[in-house]
C-alpha cells in the first residue's frame, strides 16, 4: 500500500519525541448520520476530491421491516427492498444522536465486520480495528451519557487503535472551500489545514444546526439548533396528503420519495399561494406549480413520477374506456400537489407556519453570531456553507442568501454556499483531516490510552478539557 | 391538639386560601401532560393578551410530536437474528465488557435520556453533565465583550450594524444610502486573515462620505487570541440551551385553511380551526370539525 508507507514515515517524523503514542496510520471515516452513514476509508493527501469521495459509501442507518414480514439492515436494504408500500423504519439514531446500540451494533456488525471480505465490502471492511483510526462524528450538544456510549462501544465493543469523536460540522473547515467562494489560495504549502472563520449550516434528516467553525473548533456558545429537519418535513407532507388526497399515514419512503421530486423553496411565498388558489387552477399561470405526482406501483415494477398537472385527468377517468385512455393511465394514481410543494419546504424558513416557537435559519444564524464579539460577525456571514439534504431542496439557497442579506447588517458581505456534494462533504472533511497526522494525532486517543484512564476521561478529552 | 400556624410567606398579601407564585411562562414539559382542571379558563383567555391558549399549546406540542416520529405506528421490528455460524465465528473477537452488556440491553430512548440529564442538571450540575448555560460561561468573557454581547442579544443588534451604529451615532435615515460599501468588505475579512490584533483602534471602511465625521463607518476589530482561545475553550450548551429560541419578528404568524392549505380567512366558530372560504368551512363543518362546545 502506497498511503500507509508514505503516511506512516511522515508519522514517524512529526513525532520522535512521543514514541509509545502510537495512532494507526489507516484512518477509517464514519458520518454517523440519522438517515444515512457515509462510511470509507480516508485516502492519500495528494488525491483529488473526486478520487477521495469514490471511497465514500452512504449506507441506509436504518433496519427495514417490509409488508411482508421480512427484516432488512443496513447495506442490504439497498439491494433486497423492491415493495417500499407500508415498510417501516427502525432507526438507530434518534435526533441525530446514536440512542440505540443494541441496532446500530447490528448494522455496523454487518457494514463493517463482516467475517470474510468479498469484493462487495472491500472498501467497507475493518479487518483490524486495533490496526485502525475510526473519525466518527457526532451531532452538536449530544447528551454526555449518549456521548459515553459511543466511546464505550467503539473502544470496548471492537477496540480501533485509535479513535476521534468530533462534531461533524467543523470537519467541514478542513475542505478546500476557498474555490467554493471564489478566494484566492492563501496557502500554497502542501500542508491541509481549516479555514479560519466559518459558519456551518447542516441541514438534515433529524434537524437543522448552526455550527461557527474557528480554526477547525466548534465555538460552542453559538451552535444552535431548529428542530426542523427532513423526517419532520416528510411527515408533515404525508399528514397533509393524508388529509386532502389519498391515506399514505403508512408510506413514509414513498412520501420521503415524492418530496424529493416536487417540493421547493419558494422564493415568494404570497404569489406562489396565490398561484395555487383552486380558483385560479384553470389558468396557464398554475400550470407551472400545480404537479401530478404518478405513485408507484410494485406490482407493476413501476416508480413514481412527476409530470405536469392535467385538470381534466380526472374528469376523463370518470368516463373510463370512452375517454380513450390507455389502461396504464386509467390504473394509476395520481397526487395532485400544489401549495404542498412550497408550504412544506416552507417551515425550515418559517417554523411558526405550525406553530413552533422557533425561528427559522436565516433568524438562527443571527441569534448565533449574537452570542459572539462583533469582530467576527463579518468574517462568519462572508463564510457560510450550506451542508446536508435539504440544500438540495430547489430554491433554498436563493432564499437563504436573500433573508439573510435582508436582516445582515448592510456593511457584511453575506456569501452563501452549497458544497458540492453536500451529503458527503463532512466525510470528505474528516478524510483531509486524517491526512494531516499532527492534527489528528491533537484529536484522537490510542487504545492504550483509553485502557489506561477509561471512558470517563475520553469524554472529557473529547470535550477539550484535558 | 393540633395547631394551626402561619408561617411567613414571601407575598405581604393576607390572602386565605391561595398564594402568588412566580409564572414562569410556558413550559413545554408541563404542557404535554394533558390539562385536567381549568381546562376552560385557558380556552377563554385565548387570544386575549396575542399569546395563545393553552389547548392551543397543547394541540401544538401532540401535532409536533405527532410529526417527529418514525413510523405512524408503533412497531416493534426485532434485530434480525444472524445465523449461528457467523455467531459463533464472532466469538473469538467479542468478549463483552460489563460497559457493553449494559449498553446494549439498555432499551431508553432519547426522551429518558433526556429526561436523566435534564433532572441532573436541576439537581446541580450531578453525574456527567457539565455547568450549562450563558451563566456558567459569562466569567470567562472579558467585560468589553459582554457588553457587547448583552447589548447584542436584545434585538437583531446581532451584526455588527447596530453595534457599529450604536458606537457612532449614524442618523438611521441616511444609513441605507452611505453604507453599502461592498468594494470594502474584503478588508473587514481580510483583517482576519492578518490577524491584527495588536491594533487597538477599530478599522475605518472607506466610502467616499468619511470627510462627514458623523458618516464615518468603522469595522469592528477582531478579537484579540486570548478571547478566541476562551472562548474556544467554552464547554457545550446542553441540548435545550442550545435549541433556537423564537424569531425576532413581531408579526402575528399566519394562518393556513385546514383544508386546502390556502390562507386561513375563517375561523370555526366551535373548533376554531381555520377555512379559506365558505367551500371548505362547509366540508369541514359536515365531516371534520370535532368540537363539542
Amino acid at each position: 500500500m502506497v498511503t500507509k508507507s508514505r503516511t506512516s514515515t511522515k508519522a514517524a517524523k512529526n513525532s520522535p519525541d512521543v514514541p509509545a503514542r502510537h495512532i494507526p496510520n489507516k484512518t477509517f471515516v464514519i458520518d454517523n448520520g440519522a438517515y444515512t452513514m457515509k462510511a470509507g476509508y480516508a485516502c492519500d493527501p495528494s488525491s483529488s476530491p473526486e478520487e477521495a469521495l469514490s471511497n465514500c459509501i452512504s449506507i441506509p442507518n436504518a433496519i427495514v421491516k417490509t409488508r411482508d414480514n421480512r427484516i432488512w439492515t443496513g447495506t442490504q436494504i439497498a439491494s433486497h427492498v423492491t415493495d417500499w408500500n407500508e415498510a417501516v423504519f427502525r432507526r438507530p439514531v434518534e435526533k441525530g444522536y446514536i440512542v440505540n446500540w443494541e441496532a446500530e451494533r447490528e448494522i455496523w456488525d454487518q457494514t463493517f465486520f463482516e467475517e470474510k471480505a468479498t469484493a462487495r465490502n472491500k472498501q467497507l471492511r475493518i479487518a483490524h480495528p486495533e490496526e485502525t483510526t475510526l473519525v466518527l462524528t457526532e451531532a452538536p450538544n449530544n447528551l454526555p451519557v449518549l456521548q459515553r456510549n459511543t466511546d464505550e462501544m467503539v473502544m470496548e465493543e471492537w477496540g480501533f487503535g485509535g479513535y476521534v469523536r468530533c462534531l461533524g460540522p467543523t470537519l467541514n473547515a478542513w475542505n478546500e472551500v476557498q474555490s467554493l467562494f471564489g478566494d484566492p489560495l492563501n496557502k500554497t504549502d502542501s500542508d491541509i489545514m481549516p479555514k479560519d472563520c466559518l459558519l456551518v449550516v447542516d441541514s438534515g434528516y433529524s434537524h437543522t444546526t448552526v455550527t461557527p467553525v474557528y480554526k477547525g473548533q466548534p465555538i460552542q456558545r453559538a451552535i444552535r439548533r431548529l428542530d426542523v429537519g427532513g423526517k419532520l418535513l416528510t411527515n408533515y407532507l404525508k399528514e397533509i396528503v393524508s388529509m386532502r388526497q389519498y391515506n399514505m399515514v403508512d408510506e413514509t419512503y414513498i412520501m420521503n420519495e415524492v418530496k424529493e421530486a416536487v417540493c421547493f423553496v419558494s422564493n415568494d411565498f404570497k404569489s406562489d399561494m396565490e398561484r395555487t388558489w383552486k380558483a385560479n387552477r384553470k389558468r396557464e399561470e398554475a400550470q407551472s406549480v400545480v404537479v401530478d405526482y404518478v405513485l408507484p406501483d410494485p406490482n407493476a415494477h413501476k416508480t413514481g413520477f412527476m409530470r405536469p398537472h392535467d385538470p381534466l385527468l380526472h374528469a376523463k377517468k370518470k368516463k373510463g374506456a370512452l375517454s380513450g385512455l390507455s389502461a396504464e393511465v386509467l390504473s394509476e394514481d395520481v397526487l395532485v400537489l400544489g401549495n404542498e410543494r412550497f408550504t412544506v419546504p416552507e417551515l425550515l424558513f418559517t417554523p411558526s407556519d405550525i406553530g413552533m416557537q422557533q425561528a427559522g435559519i436565516p433568524d438562527m444564524i443571527l441569534q448565533s453570531l449574537s452570542v459572539l464579539p462583533p469582530g467576527l460577525h463579518a468574517a462568519f456571514l462572508a463564510n457560510v456553507l450550506v451542508v446536508g439534504g435539504n440544500s438540495c431542496i430547489p430554491g433554498f439557497m436563493e432564499r437563504l442568501e436573500n433573508d439573510l442579506r435582508g436582516i445582515a447588517s448592510s456593511e457584511c458581505v453575506v456569501r452563501v454556499r452549497r458544497a458540492e456534494d453536500p451529503f458527503r462533504f463532512t466525510w470528505l472533511g474528516g478524510s483531509r483531516l486524517a491526512s494531516n497526522r499532527e492534527e489528528l494525532g491533537k484529536l484522537a486517543i490510542t487504545r492504550q490510552e483509553y485502557q489506561e484512564y477509561g471512558s470517563g476521561w475520553a469524554g472529557r478529552r473529547f470535550a477539550g478539557m484535558i | 391538639m393540633f395547631r394551626v400556624e402561619l408561617l411567613a410567606n414571601s407575598s405581604s398579601h393576607a390572602t386565605p386560601g391561595y398564594t402568588y407564585v412566580a409564572d414562569r411562562g410556558f413550559d413545554p414539559a408541563k404542557a404535554a401532560m394533558a390539562p385536567a382542571l381549568g381546562r376552560k379558563r385557558g380556552i377563554h383567555n385565548a387570544g386575549k393578551g396575542g399569546d395563545i391558549s393553552s389547548r392551543r399549546a397543547n394541540a401544538i406540542i401532540r401535532h409536533l410530536a405527532e410529526l417527529d416520529r418514525e413510523n405512524q405506528r408503533d412497531v416493534q421490528i426485532p434485530v434480525p437474528a444472524r445465523p449461528a455460524k457467523e455467531a459463533g465465528a464472532r466469538v473469538s473477537r467479542t468478549k463483552t465488557t460489563s460497559n457493553v452488556r449494559r449498553i446494549l440491553v439498555s432499551q431508553k430512548t432519547f426522551r429518558n435520556h433526556l429526561d436523566d440529564e435534564e433532572a441532573a442538571i436541576a439537581a446541580g450540575g450531578g453525574g456527567l453533565s457539565i455547568p450549562v448555560g450563558a451563566a456558567a460561561v459569562a466569567p470567562v468573557i472579558p467585560s468589553r465583550v459582554k457588553v457587547v454581547a448583552a447589548a447584542a442579544a436584545s434585538r437583531r443588534s446581532s451584526t455588527p450594524a447596530s453595534t457599529a451604529a450604536a458606537r457612532k451615532k449614524r442618523p438611521s435615515a441616511v444609513a441605507a444610502t452611505t453604507a453599502t460599501p461592498a468594494p470594502s468588505q474584503p478588508e473587514t475579512t481580510d483583517a482576519e486573515v492578518e490577524d491584527d490584533t495588536a491594533e487597538p483602534k477599530h478599522k475605518l471602511i472607506k466610502t467616499e462620505h468619511d470627510n462627514d465625521p458623523l458618516l464615518r463607518s468603522y469595522a469592528p476589530t477582531m478579537p484579540s487570541e486570548r478571547i478566541m482561545d476562551r472562548l474556544l475553550a467554552e464547554p457545550a450548551l446542553s441540548y435545550n440551551a442550545s435549541r433556537a429560541g423564537p424569531p425576532i419578528s413581531t408579526q402575528l404568524p399566519r394562518a393556513f385553511c385546514c383544508m386546502c392549505g390556502y390562507w386561513g380567512k375563517i375561523r370555526c366558530k366551535s373548533c376554531h380551526l381555520r377555512t379559506c372560504g365558505l367551500d371548505c368551512y362547509k366540508v369541514h363543518e359536515d365531516s371534520r370539525c370535532g368540537a363539542f362546545f
